[in-house]
């Protein structure tokens, strides 16, 4: 591990110490220009966060209600269905949700969205939606699972429904648990390389709605990394992105511990 | 051994009888296929403490939870038979459950509060049940404390958290959780197995107080507290009910030999 | 009867209100978790739709092809299990050591939590970081080029976590009860665990890296740049060779859309990734199969 941070951190700054290049360029310039020494890296910050967010947004909850159901609604034969439905969720490999994305997704939006090409964040926050499923419907089900059966009885037998009783009470009680799912749920999806990459467009433009193609950070290094030569201004600022990456993971980490910290 | 004589007197002066609030018939419960209860019948007067005593493992909780339609929470828990309710039957087609609970209120074996404010803990049924604005609820809250004899120790920390009390205090707030929304009837699964016995002595004063306004059905596994509280006694052994009586004629002339062995300390 | 439904119903407005909600919110946790059920059988309906036409055993055990149609898959299956099985020689013996290290002999300090905050950490590291790094290594600075073994080495560094702590959670199943019974016999804390705690953890442990070979075998973006988008042009295309290049079937789905000249590659992606999703399902049945059969043996139940 701690080589893994030594050696990303070396290449990823190299952008700044060798090519002189601002991090500030590097963060907040949606130029990316590397051949004229401006790799504005804005573009595809701003893609991650995006997918990232309505992946969460539209994945999160849903993949919350599914905990909830399984851990306290589901009959047994049910969730005895579901357990290995969502391993196989997990188990399908990325490449095969961005295929599906490509083959199923980008047409549909094209032609009911009024999108021109069907690729961009739209498409990468649906596929990303999907994947980070399993992530969030595991995790908030065993937060809800360690929440004492006496805590519900107790808000059941005062008369209310079983719902007052998930939203009143086992919710709250299980808050540190679904942060962390939600929380694991976004690592997922921010680090997501390639079913991202089939489906978003990889243009390095500032996209201008939901249904423009853009990119991502992750899509990005993909795209360039192939025909990167070592030792170019290019090279280096996928280096860079990568360790911002890393660095977003980590901080995430962290946010993992402390959310569990605060709920002990 | 504990023999008779050792046994603390029930209370003095015999209340005089009253209408049953709830009576059961025939109650059959099942854990898939293991049977539970077997075809226990009880009737409940209104205003007093009922006990429900007997050896662990001998179907009193089975049997309380099914006062109150708790087993419905665990699909593989079948209840058969009759439980009425002021003449109504709790499992008729189309009754409720969630009105069921409402009317007949549950304090568990361990203290569950839930992990918010003391306050919010009292007031929890009431804004369940849809009672709103900060200052009726803070009387309420203040009338269900007083009521449970914990007004005095909590009244300066209402916003604190109720895991921060003891056991005892923490009890005697699920108490309060229960009063607060005016149920008729308040089942108790030995309530004060958990507490030592300072707090099991307030918890047990409470109880004599709250049989004015409620009628009361407690399960415990000790004798002597059943003696101190009930008015009236249920033996229950190995998933039957073998007698139910005044406290005072099963404690000193039980007609069933099974319940003399086991007052005078026969079954451990 | 009538009286008796009337006073347990509902009376005042707020609560119809409440018993309305809980209906509706009820109805949505259950459609929430049918949709995934429909959700998953509609993308094997769909893959198994678009990928059956391309099935053949020329599909399955040809070369691809660089221009012309026509190409198949074979070496690219031979490749993803040649890699799967070098990953899981290198990651089974570290990571076990590692769980048993965690979970036996431990004691809570500054050093355990520094290995676990680590494997944590290594968790979250997305697969596309890790093949950077891998890049940076083995290509690079070692200059193997884009290899099997590269590619096999970072996947390793990418499962490792995960391993370990499916290792964890196996030996943490095993109830304390075995491990004193056979320590009052006189047994050493090792003794103990070769022969009671590890056949106890059997199960679960298998289930464990059968499914993580699953992982293995469809992970992609670590595996661009270190075992490369092209299969080995030595004497053959099934080619042992742990310094050749070695493009794996996920890869070349991905490599398919992006980037081949191929005419039908449409027909190549759907048939590629029919065959991925059949190996996922066939992985984590026989995790299932496996786990079951394991326990029924050792524990008798």
């Amino acid at each position: 591990m701690g080589a893994l941070i030594v050696y990303l951190a070396y290449m990823g700054l190299q952008l700044f110490v060798v090519d002189h290049v601002s991090p500030l360029t590097f963060l907040f310039s949606s130029n990316f220009a590397p051949d004229e020494k401006h790799p504005g890296a804005l573009v595809f910050i701003i893609g991650s966060v995006t997918i990232t967010l309505f992946a969460i947004c539209v994945g999160g909850p849903l993949g919350v209600a599914v905990g909830i159901f399984l851990s306290l609604l589901a009959p047994k034969r049910l969730a005895g269905a579901m357990k290995p439905a969502i391993e196989i969720l997990v188990g399908i490999p990325s490449v095969v949700y961005g295929w599906l994305g490509l083959t199923l997704l980008v047409p549909l939006v094209r032609e009911h969205a009024g999108s021109q090409t069907g690729f961009g964040l739209l498409t990468a926050g649906i596929v990303l939606s999907i994947m980070i499923l399993p992530t969030v419907v595991s995790l908030s089900e065993d937060a809800l699972r360690a929440v004492p059966v006496a805590l519900q009885e107790g808000s059941m037998s005062l008369g209310a429904t079983r719902w007052q009783t998930i939203w009143n009470v086992l919710l709250p009680a299980a808050r540190g648990g679904l942060t962390v799912a939600v929380i694991l749920g976004i690592a997922r999806a921010i680090g997501e390389a390639l079913a991202v990459q089939m489906v978003i467009g990889n243009s390095a433009v500032l996209p201008k709605g939901l249904l423009a193609p853009t990119a991502a950070l992750t899509t990005e290094i993909v795209t360039d990394m192939g025909s990167a030569q070592e030792g170019t201004v290019l090279f280096h600022s996928l280096f860079s992105m990568a360790l911002l990456l890393l660095l977003i993971a980590m901080a995430l980490i962290f946010a993992v511990r402390l959310a569990l910290r605060r709920s002990a | 051994m504990i023999t008779m004589m050792s046994m603390p007197a029930p209370p003095d002066g015999v209340l005089p009888e009253t209408a049953p609030k709830m009576r059961v018939e025939n109650l059959n419960v099942y854990y898939g296929k293991l049977q539970a209860i077997k075809n226990a019948s009880l009737r409940v007067p209104k205003n007093r403490v009922t006990a429900l005593i007997g050896p662990s493992g001998c179907g009193k909780s089975t049997f309380v939870r099914a006062l109150n339609r708790m087993h419905d929470l665990n699909p593989s828990v079948r209840v058969e038979g009759v439980v009425t309710l002021d003449d109504e039957d709790i499992y008729a087609p189309g009754v409720d459950p969630v009105a069921v609970r409402h009317r007949i209120g549950m304090v568990f074996q361990r203290p569950n509060p839930f992990p918010k404010s003391i306050f919010d803990n009292v007031v929890y049924g009431l804004r369940i049940h849809g009672a709103r604005g900060r200052r009726h609820l803070m009387e309420l809250a203040e009338r269900s404390l007083r009521h449970a004899a914990l007004w005095d120790e909590v009244k300066d920390r209402l916003n604190h958290s109720a895991l921060e009390l003891s056991g005892g205090q923490q009890q005697r707030l699920c108490i309060a959780r229960v009063v607060a929304v005016e149920p008729e009837v308040i089942v108790m699964d030995e309530p004060a197995s958990a507490l030592d016995p300072i707090a099991t002595s307030k918890i047990e004063d409470l109880i004599g107080e709250l049989k004015k306004d409620y009628t009361v059905v407690i399960v415990t596994h000790s004798m002597q507290q059943a003696a101190r509280i009930s008015d009236y006694t249920a033996f229950f052994l190995m998933g039957d009910l073998i007698e139910t009586g005044k406290t005072r004629d099963i404690f000193f002339k039980p007609t069933d030999k099974r319940t003399e062995d086991y007052i005078t300390g026969r079954y451990g | 009867m009538a009286a008796a439904a009337a006073s347990f119903h509902v009376r005042s407005a707020g609560a119809v209100r409440r018993r309305a909600v809980n209906a509706l919110m009820t109805g949505a946790l259950w459609a929430a978790a049918l949709s995934i059920l429909v959700l998953l059988a509609f993308f094997v309906g769909y893959i198994l739709y678009l990928g059956a036409p391309a099935i053949s055993w020329h599909f399955l055990t040809a070369p691809p092809s660089e221009v012309d149609a026509g190409g198949g898959i074979g070496p690219e299956i031979f490749n993803s299990f040649y890699i799967l099985i070098l990953t899981l020689f290198f990651t089974t013996p570290i990571a076990m050591a590692g769980g048993i290290y965690l979970q036996e002999y431990a004691r809570p300090g500054l050093f355990t939590s520094a290995v676990q905050f680590c494997a944590e950490s290594l968790a979250t590291v997305p697969s596309i970081v890790m093949g950077l790094f891998g890049l940076l290594v083995f290509v690079t600075m070692l200059h193997w080029k884009v290899t099997a073994l590269g590619g096999a080495l970072t996947l390793t560094l990418l499962n490792l976590p995960a391993l370990m702590r499916v290792t964890q959670e196996a030996l943490a199943s095993v109830p304390d009860a075995f491990r004193e019974g056979s320590m009052a016999l006189g047994a050493t804390q090792w003794q103990t665990i070769r022969r009671v705690v590890l056949p106890s953890a059997i199960a679960p442990l298998t289930t464990g890296i059968v499914l993580i070979a699953g992982r293995i075998f469809g992970e992609t973006a670590a595996l661009i740049f270190t075992a490369g988008v092209s299969v080995s042009t030595g004497r053959s295309a099934y080619d042992f060779g742990l310094f050749h290049q070695a493009e794996t079937l996920s890869v070349h789905l991905w490599y398919t859309h992006s980037e081949s000249l191929v005419p039908d590659a449409a027909r190549v992606g759907n048939g590629s990734a029919l065959v991925l999703l059949v190996m996922v399902l066939i992985f984590n049945l026989s995790a299932r199969f496996i786990g079951l059969g394991l326990s029924r043996r050792f524990m008798g139940k």
